[in-house]
């Protein structure tokens, strides 16, 4: 234990691995031709000219399962240990790995009561104007009720 | 399979009662959120918020009864004290939760933040910072401030229409994460020093050895109290308070002020005296800096101060220069003092902001002190209340303040800590100033500034929620001002029984 | 060659450092989250060295712990982001001056 040795193949795999991504991108620069035009270096828009700079940013739905994911993901942290030793914890174990999961699970009865997990186009909270007819300004109040809501 | 047994910790559930009473009730709250369609009124949250607080009022003085009766205890493989100390702040705790959603309720249905996602945070916190005083072990402090802290940095962004609020709240997180960071760091270092986290142990260890060579633990010493002073705002970690306390939404920096202070001491108190007794001489000198530095730091700023948010931050830390003087007494008496304060203080401040809060609803959302011109005339109730406690504040005679100031500066007297003793005097006259510009703005100068267009003077209407919540701290504030017998024999008790 | 666990904490405190500099110089606000993750696992590290030295599990589980709170944060601090993107675009430290301090 505590030798350097054992660690030798990791090494030699990450000096490897280094290699590869280096030559790769060497070779390519040397060998690949290179004619640009302004037509190539824009982004790509199904060939309509880009008007606009683009918004990078991606919805904020997807930050939001990548969190809710992340906190379940780390409850696991707790459930492995207790999985390993069930049998020597018996009962106690048990109730206790209940009790922590209800806690969990309640807050993902929350997750989904808020509609944190709904797909698919975004669906206005509140009621926004359902009965009221759709004119030009109703609509555009609610596109903007919308982007306040997204 | 492994042929290990392992030994299963018997845990007294009756002993974290009033912690488990905090989280169940969260959790009833979070899924009743989830279940019913439509969301009941913040009122009815309120309400529900405080059922839950005096349940565990109720379970914590039972608590006390037991430690009374048969002493002090540990519970949960040692993890977790029941001692008159973290009963103290199970009692002083759940205090709080039972009066600050009497000044959330109007203003969070009135700023559109429907919904009972401040009163799970708030419990989740009050949880965090009832742990804060009963944990025995350095990991169960971390994790107990993590719970004390997050929900606040979440309430501190809580007003999502205002650009203010996120500020606030990013700046709280940020600096709250670093300061978590180095924390954990000095619990690893402690342990990696002494081989435990167990407060009880690591005291243990340090009366029976002498370290030859103590650059780990003074390093890990020295991280932890890092880590404290960031929260509780002591100069020179006190940056982010001012800007926080400004930023947050007004109804609910009363409660974050009090929580945060309460929940920052109590663990701040028990980690020093009851861990790192034998290294007082080094930490001492260093815990003495930070005090005269908040002390004059603290009344210095908030004589500037236009925004009284602000200028009620800056207060906060020249109260935690004072609160910091009874860890510098180095005696039991001194602890039981900076109780005193921090019972006095909570509610004081509760109060304090809760007023702000009606009153810079008045004036349009503005909160400098401006907006209190004329409140005598306009609604003499309220300034008659706002000037209790700002007098209160301020070390007025026949208020918890002047006794909470008395205390502390006569614990630090009785350990020969004179230097301090007079810093501290010559810091609250500065601050009588501050505190008295505030009075004298409200009791005059209304008709002379009238001819400059100010706001339509009407008497400003307070809920009942409101004043239910003025009440109570006035009650608490000028009722322990003239009879602290009670009060201050449970802060003597709470530290008799502290190792 | 055997590893001394001085080079572990060495190691535990270099990364520590490098965090806590980080934190104080950049101004991008995910590169301050990251600093804060590098000092926690600089905590973490020290933690399991610790364990393997004086032979005690305390600190091994003292990393779940750690672990599962940095988790909680970054997911907190996250969600404290996005709600700021929304209401306008840049995330660096320094546009966020309507308060002062």
């Amino acid at each position: 234990m505590g030798s350097l040795t054992s660690y030798l193949p990791i090494f030699v795999l990450f000096i490897l691995g280094f290699l590869f991504a280096a030559l790769s991108i060497v070779a390519s620069k040397l060998l690949a031709p290179k004619r640009p035009t302004t037509a190539k270096e824009a982004p790509y828009e199904c060939g309509i000219v880009p008007t606009y700079e683009l918004p990078q940013r991606f919805p904020v739905r997807f930050y939001l399962v990548a969190m809710i994911f992340v906190i379940f993901d780390i409850e696991v942290i707790f459930l492995f240990p207790w999985a390993v030793v069930y049998n020597s914890l018996g009962t106690f174990g048990l109730v206790e790995i209940i009790v922590f999961s209800l806690a969990v699970f309640f807050s993902f009865i929350y997750l989904i009561a808020n509609g944190a997990l709904d797909w698919g186009p975004i669906k206005v909270q509140r009621p926004a104007s359902e009965s009221a007819p759709r004119t030009t300004s109703s609509t555009v109040r609610r596109v903007s009720s919308n982007n306040e809501a997204a | 399979m492994l042929a290990t047994t392992i030994i299963l910790p018997t845990i007294n559930y009756t002993a974290i009662l009033p912690e488990l009473i905090m989280l169940g009730g969260m959790l009833v709250l979070l899924g009743l959120v989830a279940v019913i369609p439509r969301d009941f009124s913040t009122k009815t949250y309120a309400g529900l918020t405080q059922v839950i607080g005096t349940a565990s009022l109720v379970s914590s003085l039972v608590l006390w009864h037991d430690v009374a009766a048969h002493g002090a205890f540990q519970a949960v493989a040692q993890a977790v004290d029941v001692d008159g100390f973290s009963v103290f702040f199970l009692v002083l705790v759940s205090a709080i939760l039972i009066v600050a959603p009497a000044f959330a309720a109007d203003y969070l249905h009135d700023e559109g933040i429907e919904g009972a996602e401040y009163f799970i945070l708030a419990l989740i916190a009050g949880a965090g910072a009832m742990l804060m005083g009963a944990a025995n072990d350095l990991i169960l402090v971390f994790l107990a401030l993590e719970i004390l802290s997050i929900p606040l940095y979440v309430i501190a962004g809580l007003n999502a229409r205002r650009a203010t609020s996120g500020e606030a709240s990013m700046k709280y997180f940020l600096l709250g994460a670093f300061s978590s960071a180095i924390f954990v760091y000095g619990i690893a270092l402690t342990y990696g020093a002494t081989g435990s986290t167990n407060l009880a142990d690591i005291a243990a260890f340090l009366s029976r050895n002498v370290i030859a060579t103590p650059g780990t633990l003074y390093a890990g010493a020295a991280l932890l109290l890092v880590g404290f002073a960031f929260k509780i705002a002591a100069v020179p970690f006190h940056m982010w308070s001012p800007d926080v306390y400004e930023g947050s939404p007004d109804g609910v920096v009363g409660f974050m002020a009090a929580i945060a202070k309460v929940g920052g001491f109590a663990a701040f108190l028990r980690v020093f005296v009851s861990a790192l007794p034998t290294l007082s001489s080094i930490w001492e000198p260093v815990v003495w800096v930070l005090c005269a530095l908040s002390l004059i730091a603290g009344a210095v700023i908030a004589l500037s101060q236009r925004n009284i948010k602000r200028m009620l931050a800056y207060s906060s830390i020249n109260h935690a220069g004072f609160i910091l003087m009874g860890l510098i007494a180095l005696s039991s008496r001194g602890v039981a003092s900076s109780l005193y304060y921090l019972f006095a203080y909570s509610f004081i401040v509760l109060a304090s902001f809760g007023i702000v809060t009606v009153v810079a609803k008045a004036n349009s959302g503005s909160a400098e002190i401006d907006a209190f011109r004329g409140l005598g005339r306009r609604s003499p109730v309220l300034a008659v209340f706002f000037a209790i406690f700002l007098l209160a504040q301020a070390g007025a005679p026949f208020t918890t303040g002047f006794l909470a100031k008395f205390y502390v500066v006569s614990a630090a007297v009785a350990a020969h800590s004179y230097a301090i003793a007079v810093i501290a005097m010559l810091s609250a006259a500065v601050a009588v100033f501050f505190y008295l510009r505030v009075v004298l703005v409200m009791f005059s100068g209304s008709e002379t500034e009238d001819a400059v267009g100010t706001p339509e003077q009407h008497p400003i209407v307070l809920s009942r929620w409101v004043w239910s919540g003025i009440m109570a701290c006035a009650a608490a504030t000028v009722i322990f001002g003239i009879y602290p017998l009670p009060l201050i024999n449970f802060a003597r008790a709470a530290t008799l029984l502290f190792r | 060659m055997t590893i001394d666990p001085s080079w572990y904490l060495t190691l535990a405190a270099v990364l520590f450092t490098i965090g806590a500099v980080g934190m104080l110089v950049r101004r991008n606000i995910l590169v301050m989250f990251m600093c804060i993750e590098l000092m926690l696992n600089a905590a973490n590290l020290t933690f399991v060295t610790f364990s393997r030295s004086l032979n005690d599990v305390g600190g091994q589980i003292s990393v779940f712990f750690v672990l599962v709170v940095a988790a909680a944060e970054v997911v907190v601090g996250l969600a404290i982001i996005v709600a700021i993107y929304r209401r306008r675009i840049g995330a660096t430290a320094d546009d966020q001056h309507l308060l002062k301090g």
